[in-house]
């Protein structure tokens, strides 16, 4: 991708730089950088507190920066916030619903705040309560909503108006499994369909199967910025298991890999440190061949887990 | 989903569009809620019990009851409408920002004039199902009759005015403070300051324009031929203390009784007997009057001359009332208006966007 930061003439996908926040004293966002390129799920990832929700209401036109550029498909929040708001869906992490609406009244009414027809409004909601598997609960009041569908009714009303860049604050919070997989495969299709997604989650392997880059941020700043194949590439534990442990870890030692013991006794486990896939496709080759009985060889964590808590670890 | 039907680039939100929208949905949320229907019962039970006491108690006296018992309805109705549109009106914004989806609104194409206009108009016309409810009432004391049909329209046109601009300070107060406690209680402040505070600052000032006229020491009068009081002024002139409320009657212009009471059109009307009767509402109006005509007029031998104290030849004031009542809603509405102006630059201290 060769969406730079100083490319402001792509005009598609969202493209922050140095951004700076502060509500009285509290310096929420420092300075942060962050690029969502169109066509890709982009995720924005911190601990709590480090300015995730705040650079999302910023992106999402509804806060001003005190510093910093800001463009959503070209558009500079700021100045056009309506042009902005037109191509954004925005999901914030505090559900707020008209409890004694529908979900369909939700929706339509929604889609008319857009300018969208009533008669294509209908049809709109329709299709997307089905896409997030509420039309059982589509003329139900919001309020007997459990959080969940709440969650998902959020999803449909940040879509009804087909916007081109999703800003998705915590959408897996509340979800069930089930949910959990439609939205992960709704996300990715959008973003196939050219959309712009960007998500913040705490859930840190269900990102990994979806995005394709991520932005690591703490204390209000991006610490790092990292594609899914970089992720891939980065050095990480990977954990194995054997029927016997102790020639599992002779040959390990054998080999010269940095390792160390997981697992209680009934579930021994040898992590094992590699510096990439290719490293893992030797070590599990060369453990075969030695006959060691390998039954498990996976990453010990998620690629994005990994990055996250090589960044946390001084945050203590 | 499809996309074809949908070009976002082409997608506009027209103004009344938008405030329409915005009026159905929060019309449709007070429709919905138990409490609005039972304020409404309240209400009417209130109401009939005060008319109901009005035409007992009215029943004894002389003189045609309809105008007794219609203006002092229109009164209670006034009264209890102050209290409640504050209520309905003063948690719009402020409300929506504590239960999160004000941000929701915000994130559409919708401008906060767009916002403000559609709650002030949907509270507004809450506010009126209250004066709709009081209708029987108001029909029962025009059967009794003695009312001009017009006084008796102007007179509910005044109400739903009142109602409107107290609707418009509650929904702009509620713009501008982040706690709807807050709002609700400034809104029934500025309320109090309309409804009393002008009478109590009209009192004291009253003090201040105090001025010595010349007038005759020894007064009497006697009714002359039509009924109306003549004077007959003898002795000496001595000195005698005034107040000169002609300059401070514009004070009680901003209050919201004088403002429905003097844009009532009023005629005597009189029974078989000849007897008149004078409604609370009537009596305010010429209260008003006589304080904007100052003691040229209310003083009886103002330097030695019998002065004409019967009709009272003065400009009516609810015009003004009225537009001090618009300007202080307006100020406030403004305000709230670029409270709400996203991206926000700076935000309340204890607010959050979402």
């Amino acid at each position: 991708m060769d969406n730079s930061a100083g490319d402001h003439s792509a005009g598609t996908g969202v493209v922050a730089a140095g951004i700076r926040r502060s509500f009285g004293s509290v310096e929420a966002v420092r300075r942060m950088d962050f690029t969502a390129p169109a066509g890709e799920v982009t995720a924005l990832i911190g601990p709590n507190g480090s300015g995730k929700t705040t650079l999302l209401l910023i992106l999402a036109s509804l806060l001003a920066p005190d510093a910093g550029s800001v463009r959503i498909n070209g558009y500079d929040p700021v100045a056009n916030p309506l042009e902005v708001r037109a191509g954004i869906g925005w999901m914030p992490d505090t559900l707020g619903t008209w409890g004694s609406l529908t979900a369909r009244e939700i929706l339509v009414t929604v889609a008319g705040l857009y300018g969208i027809e009533r008669s294509v409004a209908g049809v709109r909601a329709a299709g997307l309560l089905e896409t997030v598997h509420l039309t059982d609960f589509a003329d139900k009041p919001a309020r007997v909503f459990s959080r969940g569908q709440q969650q998902r009714l959020s999803l449909a009303r940040a879509l009804i108006h087909d916007p081109s860049v999703l800003l998705l604050d915590e959408p897996a919070s509340g979800l069930d499994p089930g949910s959990r997989v439609d939205l992960r495969a709704l996300l990715r299709r959008l973003a196939d369909e050219g959309k712009t997604v960007v998500v913040s989650s705490h859930v840190l392997s269900e990102l990994d199967e979806m995005v394709d880059g991520a932005v690591f941020v703490a204390r209000g700043e991006t610490v790092k910025t990292q594609s899914l194949a970089d992720a891939g590439a980065q050095e990480r534990w990977y954990s194995i298991r054997s029927l016997n442990t102790g020639s599992l870890l002779r040959q390990v030692d054998e080999l010269r890999i940095p390792y160390r013991q997981r697992g209680g006794a009934d579930r021994p486990e040898v992590q094992v440190r590699l510096a990439g896939e290719t490293a893992a496709a030797q070590l599990l080759r060369s453990l075969v061949q030695a006959d060691v009985a390998v039954t498990a060889f996976a990453p010990a964590g998620g690629a994005l887990e990994e990055t996250y808590m090589s960044l946390d670890a001084d945050r203590r | 989903m499809s996309t074809q039907a949908l070009s976002p680039e082409a997608r506009t939100l027209g103004y009344w569009t938008g405030v329409r929208t915005v009026f159905a949905l929060e019309i449709k949320q007070r429709l919905r809620s138990r409490g609005w229907y039972v304020l409404l019962v309240v209400w009417f039970v209130v109401i009939g019990l005060v008319a109901a006491l009005t035409a007992l108690s009215s029943s004894a006296a002389m003189g045609p009851q309809g105008p007794v018992l219609y203006e002092l309805m229109v009164g209670f109705i006034l009264f209890f409408g102050l209290l409640l549109a504050p209520a309905l009106s003063a948690n719009a914004v402020n409300g929506d920002r504590a239960a999160g989806t004000l941000a929701i609104l915000q994130i559409t194409l919708l401008r906060p004039g767009q916002i403000l206009a559609g709650k002030w108009l949907a509270s507004w016309v809450a506010s009126m199902g209250f004066l709709v409810a009081s209708l029987p009432f108001l029909l029962w004391a025009l059967a009794l009759g003695g009312v001009e049909p017009l006084s008796a329209v102007v007179a509910v046109v005044m109400l739903g005015v009142e109602l409107g601009i107290v609707c418009a300070v509650g929904v702009g107060m509620s713009a501008l403070a982040a706690r709807p406690l807050f709002s609700i209680v400034v809104t029934y402040m500025l309320v109090a300051l309309l409804g009393l505070g002008t009478l109590i600052t009209f009192g004291l000032s009253s003090f201040l324009t105090i001025e010595t006229v010349k007038a005759s020491s020894s007064t009497s009068y006697s009714y002359g031929s039509n009924g109306v009081e003549e004077y007959s002024c003898s002795g000496p002139l001595t000195d005698v203390s005034v107040a000169r409320t002609e300059r401070i009657a514009w004070i009680l212009a901003a209050n919201p009784f004088v403002v429905v009471a003097d844009s009532i059109p009023t005629a005597p009307v009189r029974d078989e007997n000849g007897f008149s009767t004078t409604g609370v509402m009537e009596g305010i109006s010429t209260l008003v009057r006589q304080a904007q005509a100052g003691p040229e007029h209310t003083m009886p031998c103002l330097n030695g001359e019998a002065g004409n104290t019967g009709e009272l030849d003065v400009p009516p004031i609810w015009p003004l009332g009225l537009g001090l009542q618009g300007a202080l809603a307006a100020l406030l509405v403004l305000l709230g208006r670029r409270r709400l102006r996203t991206p926000v630059r700076s935000l309340t201290a204890g607010t959050r966007i979402a």
